[in-house]
Formats: C-alpha cells, sequence, structure tokens
C-alpha cells in the first residue's frame, strides 16, 4: 500500500462533485427512450430505485474499501493474491477504457447529428484527448477542478427546464403503476447504465484527506445526480407524449429547442457546446483511474501509461464510424458496467467481509 | 524548472582571476575616466583622495569630508572628526572592489602603503513620491513607489509601524549588485511562504536584475504559463494591507515597482479601490470588471463561430443587421475578425511606444480613419468594428497591466479554435484555459483557490466584497499565524420597530 502525500489529496467534500460530474454525462441527453419503451410513463419509479440502488453499491464500495484502506488494487491483492488480482485489475482498466471511447464516441456523435455532420472524428478526438492528457497530467487535484467546473458551469441548463413547463402536460404521469413491478424493476438497469462511471471512487478512495468523511458527500452527489434524472424525466414525460418519446433519441435536447431568448435561437447549440464541460471530467477521471491502475498494477511511470491508453482510446474511437458500432459498443459497455456494479461489486463485498471475519478469528 | 536557477558553485570559478593586492585593485579602478585620484600635499600629513565622480555627492565631500581632512594625522583621528557613521577599514582588495563603484569615498595617507578608509557619499537622486499612475483611484492615498530601496521601504513602515514587521535584504545579481528586500509581518505571515520564498530569491542567478519584473518573472512557479504569478503593484497601501492578511512583498531597489506573493487569479483583477468604495459600489464595480474581461476574450470568437458556423443561433431581425453588414465583406469571419483585432494592436502597440502627444494623435487617426474607412472599403463589417473597439475598451478594465497583457494574448488561441469548431472550439479552448489555471500555484500555493480548491470562508472577498464587519478573518489562502483579524462583537440584538 502507497501512501500518498498530503499536498496531493483532496478534501473529502470533493466527493460530492467527483461522484456527480461522472455520473451526469452523455446518457442524460437521451435516457428517456429506453425506459420509456420498457415503463411508459411509470419511468420516474424505476429512477428512484435504481438510485436507491446505486447507494446501496456505493454503500458497499465505501465498506470494501474502508476495511482495505487503500485503492482496489490492493484489495484485488490482498483478497485474490498477486496474479489473480492483478487480473482483476486490468480488466478493470480495459472496462474504464471502453467507458472512456464510449463516452467519447457518443458525444462526438451528438456533435455530428445535431451541430456538424463533417466534422473530422480522429483530429476531434485526439484534440480532446490532447486536453485530457494535459488535465490528468496535473493529477487527482486537477481533475477534481475539472469536475467542480463540470458540475458548476453547465448548471445554468437546468434553468432551460422552465420553458418545457409552459407546455407540460402533467396528467401524462397518470395513471401510477400502469405497470408490472417486474418490469419497473428490470428497468433500473437501463437508469444504472446512465450514471455509470462513479465506481472510479474505488481508485481515488485513498486520495482524500479523511476518505471515511467523504461518504457522505458522495451519498450526496449521488442522491442530487438522481434527482435531475428525475426532474428530466418528470418534465420529459409531461412534455412529450409516450409515442414521442419512445421514437426520440435525444428527448432532452429536443426538449431545449423550446427554449426562446431574445438575443439567441436553438440553444441546443449552446448546450452541445457547453456540454464538453460536462463530458471531460468523465473522459478525465475515467482516463486518471485508468491509467492510476494500470501504474499500480505494472509498477511504471503512471505518464508514460497514461500516452498509451489514450493512444488506444483514440484509436477505438476513429475506428468506430456507424450508428450501429457506436450503439454495439455503448450496449457492450453498459452490459459490462451492469454487471460489474450490480453483481462483482456486491461479490467483493461478501468476500472481503468473509474475508476480514476470517482474518480477525485467526488472529484472535 | 528554473533555468536561472544556480547549477553549482563550481561554474563561479570562471570570472575574472582574483586582485591580490589593494594596490592593483587601485590601479583595475583607475582606467574608468569618470574615477577621480588626486594627492592633497596641504595638510598635515599627504594623503589620497579617490572616488567615482559620477556617483559620489560632491557636497558631501566639499562639507565634510575635505575641511576636516586638513586637520587629521591619523585614520582613526579621521574616523572619529568626519560626522559621517558607518566608515570603513579596508583590508581586502575586494573592499574596494566592491564598494568604490558604489559611491564611497577611498582615503589614504600617503605613507600608509594604500591602507585607508571607506567613506559612503553616494548621490541619492531621486523622483519624489508621486501619484500613481498605473493604479490610479481617485479616492484614497496617492503615493506610489520610487526608484530608492529606502524611500519604499519607508513608505511601507510608516503604514505598519509595527515591531513585527520584518525587513530582511539579499543582494542579486552578479553585475548589477541589486539590493533585494523581503517584507512580512512575522506574527502573521506563514513560515513556510517565506521560507519559499526565501529560498527562491537565494537561488536566483542572474547577472543584471533590471526591475521587479525580473524577479517576479524568475521565481515564478509555472515559468511557461502566460499569467503572472506574482502581483505587482506601486500602491504602497495595497503592500501594507496585503501584509496585514498574511502575503509576502518583494521591494527590488531602482524599481517603483512592489511584488505581493502568494496570489490569486481574484487579486489579479480587483483592486485597491475596491476596499476604499463602499461594499456594493466595489462588488458592482468588481462584477462590471469580470463580466468586460469575459467580454474581451469571448466575443470577437463568438463573432467568428457563429458566422462561420452557427448563423441558426442569431434571432432572425439581429440576423437581418448582420447580413447587411457582412453582405459585400470578401473575407471569411476569421480574418476579418484577424484583421481588425491586429489592428487594434497596432494601435496599442504604436500609442505605448510613441511620446504621450503624438500617441494621442494615432490613437485619433486608427480609431477614426482606419475604423471608418475599412468599412467603407468593404473590408471589415461595422458590426465587428463595434464589438472589436468594445472588446479592446473592456481589457482595459483589468486593473493589473501585466495581467492585461495576458488577457489580449489569449484571445487568439480562441479565435483560431473558433474557427476550427465553432462554439465547440471556444469551449474547447477555455478547458484547456482552465486546465491550466487549475494546475497553477504561486509561491506553491493554488492560484484560482478560492473557487478551487474550494474555501467558503475566501469567497467573501472575491466577486463580491463583503462589508469589512464580515471580513473578521485573514484569507485562509495565505495560511496566517493569526486568522483573526479582530474578533467580531457578538451580532447586535435585532430591536423591533419603536423598541
Amino acid at each position: 500500500m502507497t501512501t500518498i502525500p498530503d499536498r496531493l489529496k483532496v478534501s473529502p467534500f470533493f466527493s460530492f462533485y467527483l461522484i456527480q460530474a461522472i455520473q451526469i454525462g452523455v446518457g442524460i441527453l437521451g435516457f428517456q427512450r429506453v425506459l420509456t419503451k420498457a415503463v411508459g410513463n411509470d419511468a420516474w419509479m424505476s429512477i428512484i430505485l435504481g438510485g436507491i440502488g446505486v447507494h446501496v453499491i456505493i454503500w458497499m464500495m465505501y465498506q470494501i474499501l474502508n476495511k482495505q484502506n487503500g485503492d482496489i488494487t490492493d484489495v484485488h491483492r490482498v483478497l485474490f493474491g498477486k496474479w489473480i488480482g492483478s487480473g482483476f485489475s486490468i480488466l478493470l482498466i480495459i472496462y474504464f477504457c471502453l467507458l472512456t471511447i464510449t463516452i467519447l464516441r457518443s458525444y462526438i456523435e451528438v456533435v455530428q447529428v445535431w451541430m456538424f455532420p463533417g466534422i473530422r472524428i480522429s483530429l476531434f478526438s485526439l484534440v480532446i484527448l490532447i486536453i485530457v492528457f494535459y488535465i490528468v497530467n496535473g493529477g487527482l487535484r486537477t481533475v477534481t477542478g475539472m469536475a467542480v467546473l463540470g458540475v458548476v458551469l453547465p448548471a445554468y441548463l437546468l434553468f432551460s427546464l422552465f420553458y418545457p413547463l409552459k407546455y407540460a402536460f402533467f396528467e401524462n404521469l397518470l395513471p401510477i403503476f400502469d405497470h408490472s413491478m417486474i418490469d419497473i424493476l428490470k428497468s433500473t438497469k437501463d437508469v444504472s447504465l446512465s450514471v455509470l462511471g462513479f465506481e472510479t471512487l474505488l481508485f481515488y478512495y485513498p486520495f482524500f484527506k479523511e476518505p471515511k468523511k467523504s461518504q457522505k458527500w458522495a451519498h450526496l452527489g449521488s442522491a442530487s445526480t438522481i434527482f435531475i434524472y428525475l426532474l428530466v424525466m418528470i418534465i420529459s414525460i409531461a412534455y412529450f407524449s409516450e409515442e414521442q418519446l419512445i421514437r426520440n433519441i435525444w428527448a432532452t435536447l429536443t426538449m431545449l429547442k423550446i427554449v426562446q431568448l431574445p438575443f439567441v435561437e436553438r440553444i441546443e447549440y449552446v448546450a452541445i457546446s457547453s456540454w464538453l464541460f460536462v463530458i471531460l471530467p468523465n473522459l478525465c477521471l475515467a482516463m486518471w483511474s485508468a491509467s492510476r491502475g494500470a501504474k499500480r498494477v505494472f509498477k511504471k511511470k503512471q505518464r508514460s501509461l497514461l500516452v498509451v491508453l489514450l493512444l488506444l482510446v483514440c484509436a477505438g474511437s476513429c475506428v468506430l464510424k456507424t450508428r450501429e458500432q457506436i450503439e454495439m459498443i455503448s450496449d457492450f459497455t453498459a452490459e459490462i458496467g451492469f454487471y460489474f456494479i450490480f453483481g462483482y461489486i456486491p461479490f467483493l463485498f461478501l468476500f472481503s467481509s468473509i474475508f476480514y471475519r476470517m482474518k480477525g478469528r485467526k488472529s484472535a | 524548472m528554473r533555468s536561472l536557477k544556480k547549477k553549482g558553485s563550481n561554474e563561479k570559478s570562471e570570472k575574472k582571476p582574483e586582485i591580490a593586492t589593494i594596490r592593483e585593485a587601485f590601479d583595475s579602478l583607475r582606467k574608468s575616466t569618470d574615477f577621480v585620484f588626486y594627492k592633497k600635499e596641504h595638510g598635515k600629513v599627504p594623503y589620497v583622495i579617490s572616488y567615482f565622480s559620477s556617483i559620489v555627492d560632491a557636497e558631501v565631500i566639499h562639507q565634510y569630508i575635505l575641511p576636516n581632512l586638513l586637520e587629521i594625522s591619523d585614520l582613526e583621528e579621521l574616523k572619529s572628526k568626519i560626522p559621517i557613521e558607518e566608515i570603513i577599514d579596508v583590508t581586502s582588495p575586494k573592499d574596494l572592489t566592491e564598494r568604490l563603484p558604489s559611491g564611497y569615498v577611498y582615503i589614504y595617507f600617503t605613507d600608509s602603503d594604500h591602507h585607508g578608509v571607506l567613506i559612503p557619499a553616494m548621490k541619492n537622486e531621486n523622483r519624489s513620491i508621486s501619484p500613481p499612475e498605473v493604479e490610479f483611484s481617485v479616492v484614497g492615498p496617492k503615493e506610489s513607489f520610487v526608484e530608492s530601496l529606502e524611500t519604499n521601504i519607508y513608505l511601507i513602515r510608516k503604514r505598519l509601524p509595527i515591531d513585527s514587521l520584518r525587513v530582511e535584504k539579499i543582494t542579486i545579481g552578479d553585475l548589477s549588485n541589486t539590493k533585494v528586500a523581503y517584507l512580512y509581518i512575522e506574527d502573521i505571515a506563514d513560515e513556510e511562504n517565506v521560507n519559499t520564498l526565501k529560498q527562491r530569491l537565494d537561488e536566483i542567478d542572474f547577472d543584471a536584475i533590471g526591475d521587479t519584473a525580473y524577479i517576479s518573472q524568475i521565481i515564478a512557479d509555472n515559468q511557461r504559463s502566460p499569467f503572472p504569478q506574482i502581483l505587482d503593484t506601486e500602491r504602497p497601501d495595497r503592500v501594507a494591507t496585503a501584509l496585514a492578511e498574511g502575503k509576502l512583498a518583494i521591494l527590488v531597489d531602482r524599481s517603483p515597482h512592489a511584488l505581493i506573493g502568494p496570489t490569486t487569479f481574484n487579486e489579479s483583477i480587483s483592486t485597491f479601490e475596491d476596499y476604499l468604495l463602499n461594499w456594493y459600489a466595489a462588488s458592482f464595480i468588481r462584477i462590471v470588471r469580470i463580466a468586460s474581461i469575459a467580454f474581451s476574450i469571448l466575443i470577437t470568437p463568438i463573432y467568428v463561430a457563429t458566422l462561420t458556423y452557427h448563423y441558426e443561433l442569431i434571432p432572425k431581425d439581429l440576423l437581418a443587421t448582420l447580413i447587411t453588414s457582412r453582405r459585400a465583406i470578401p473575407l471569411p469571419p476569421i480574418l476579418e475578425a484577424l484583421f481588425l483585432e491586429l489592428t487594434i494592436e497596432l494601435l496599442r502597440e504604436a500609442g505605448a511606444r510613441l511620446p504621450t502627444k503624438v500617441g494621442q494623435t494615432i490613437g485619433i487617426v486608427g480609431g477614426i480613419v482606419i475604423g471608418t474607412a475599412s468599412v467603407e472599403a468593404g473590408l471589415t463589417s461595422n458590426v465587428l468594428l463595434i464589438m472589436v473597439a468594445l472588446a479592446a475598451l473592456a481589457s482595459f478594465t483589468t486593473p493589473t497591466y501585466q495581467f492585461g497583457n495576458t488577457i489580449r494574448l489569449i484571445r487568439f488561441p480562441f479565435l483560431l479554435f473558433a474557427h476550427a469548431w465553432g462554439l465547440i472550439g471556444i469551449v474547447l479552448c477555455f478547458s484547456f484555459l482552465a486546465g491550466h489555471l487549475l494546475q497553477l500555484t504561486s509561491l506553491g500555493r493554488p492560484y484560482l483557490e478560492p473557487f478551487y480548491p474550494t474555501r467558503v470562508r475566501d469567497l467573501k472577498d472575491t466577486i463580491i466584497r463583503l462589508p469589512f464587519s464580515k471580513l473578521s478573518r485573514r484569507p485562509v489562502h495565505n495560511h496566517p499565524e493569526q486568522k483573526k483579524r479582530f474578533s467580531p462583537k457578538d451580532e447586535k440584538v435585532h430591536r423591533d420597530i419603536d423598541e
């Protein structure tokens, strides 16, 4: 276990921003379609249920990490030994790289569809990844700063949710419990996919000044994310008809089209541009975690590992060309993410509880 | 990181060969034409007096030294008779070579084989203390620093007449032998900050220090950053209040500026006048200033972005105006904007290089003739002309000159990014800038504080400035040893109407 010098650490209260920044990403621009397909106007209930699930997982992650007082690579090494543990860690690193590719490529797709159909994907990805390198190069403190910016700066977009209210038809929410409980529970899977990424906590946990104190802020951050998703979902249900929601890939962006200001029209252009502030912390955190993990596993310089990983991500982003490919990779990542969060973490939680109980008994 | 640091003592040996004897030193000094050297035979004992005529005060020599010399027969008597303190016995050739060029007078009796004394008689020609020009304020003190270290220290000391104000001096520069003083209040300033500063000053290895600006650039945390990481000011009142907050100040001899560190982004865009006005007015002016800085950086890039890619953003009525103004223009928006921006920079630079009166003419010629003519010739649109002119005006609101230059500079990458990817390009460039500012430090303390790392207590004096009764604590940023400025009295009991 390596100790981290104090000057590199961040205050526990930043876990609020770190959690919220990565949970809100491209997903929120168009998560309504999948949910509406599954449970129609009861989608808001599955968001609440999914949110509760995420909170339980965050609690479990803190339980695992508190016992170890290190990051996930330490946990893996202690629980599974050097070789198998490293294997698990490497899988995690690959997963974070996949996540980065998905986020980056989905954002570029939004840009392609809404603003620049002819944008050069390779060059654009490269410039974004250079910025990611520059920020990650500054260490977790800089990444955290970016997360704060990513939460604070685009917050003005919340005001744009007032405009659709004029045309909202809240009777759309009725009747409640139109769908079976099983359907609602099943659709919570789709919710958890949108908020994917908070498992980066497994890596930056030891970077908090008092890690245990950060837990309440992490929960608060996650709760605020769920609240924002809930707000957007309820307004979407009220604004669109169910049929429209099912057919709309980016419902949130479509909703923005209604905003009218005296000096600017087509506010969704502004929104997509400033959404980069939301995307960047996602990419930075995921890449920071991946490179940090790689450093812990391979015992090499994090900077050079970061360059290697970024090149891989850039190549991955350039390879994906069509809508189907993007859909495929994002479904694939989502699937892995879902099983990682709701399968692997509870398993790890149980395993580590038993492990430490056994160990405690042995030493006693 | 810092290329100008000392690289070890062995490089020092390549300097000129050591002068062994006092006589040799004396002979080498005599090579300058302004070196005065004459023997006097008329006194009790013949003596030799020598000095650099350009740097010594003739009055001191004629009034205090020469009349007394007539009745003196040995060095001890000389020391007691001449009413000048700090008379030094010459013991090594180094004394001569170091002190004579800085304004000492060297006297020895002809029978003593060059064993004599050095009497300080340097000329003290200084500008008198004048009102600040760069950081002028309508209200408040009208004193600014001058080119003398002693006067500058006096200006600060008279504002902080306390025993714990520490002034420490070091000499920097092999050629310029510049005296550099750093000041702090011992009970308040953080010891770590003081040590950082001391170490950085000690490590400076540069031949001639021209001004405080040299020091501020050499000891900057990140020399590759366009942002000034140490604040410079010409107002002693600002320095005194900064010292009281627990900051450190650097004064350099022959420089009419002081440096304040550790500084923050917020401090660079605030003025001392913000504390002299009522807090509502001060906060309002601060908001105007921040908005104008954002405006001056972003408005031309936004123009380029919208007109190159997103004309849909502009409302219908406004679009008509824009299209009319741009209809006949043959250039793409980026070239149009670069042309005008560079013209403005040209005017600024020409105005700054020329004498004041000619400079004004240039301003008028440039502003009216070139502007109107280029619109009439159909090279630029008049909408852009208005925007660029407003942006230039807005950029002049940056209170610190060095920071203003940075703002001028960073507009150009924004323009290029806006041309490449429109609004997304602007956001990309902004992220770059944000990433840079997040990493920047001043004397090891974060530059963006209190925004990041967020320190709620310090936010009281940022975009808005709260009244003094709310500023009871010194900024956490400086890690002051005494955290409170004053203990706020218990909140006044709110009385009901007519009680």
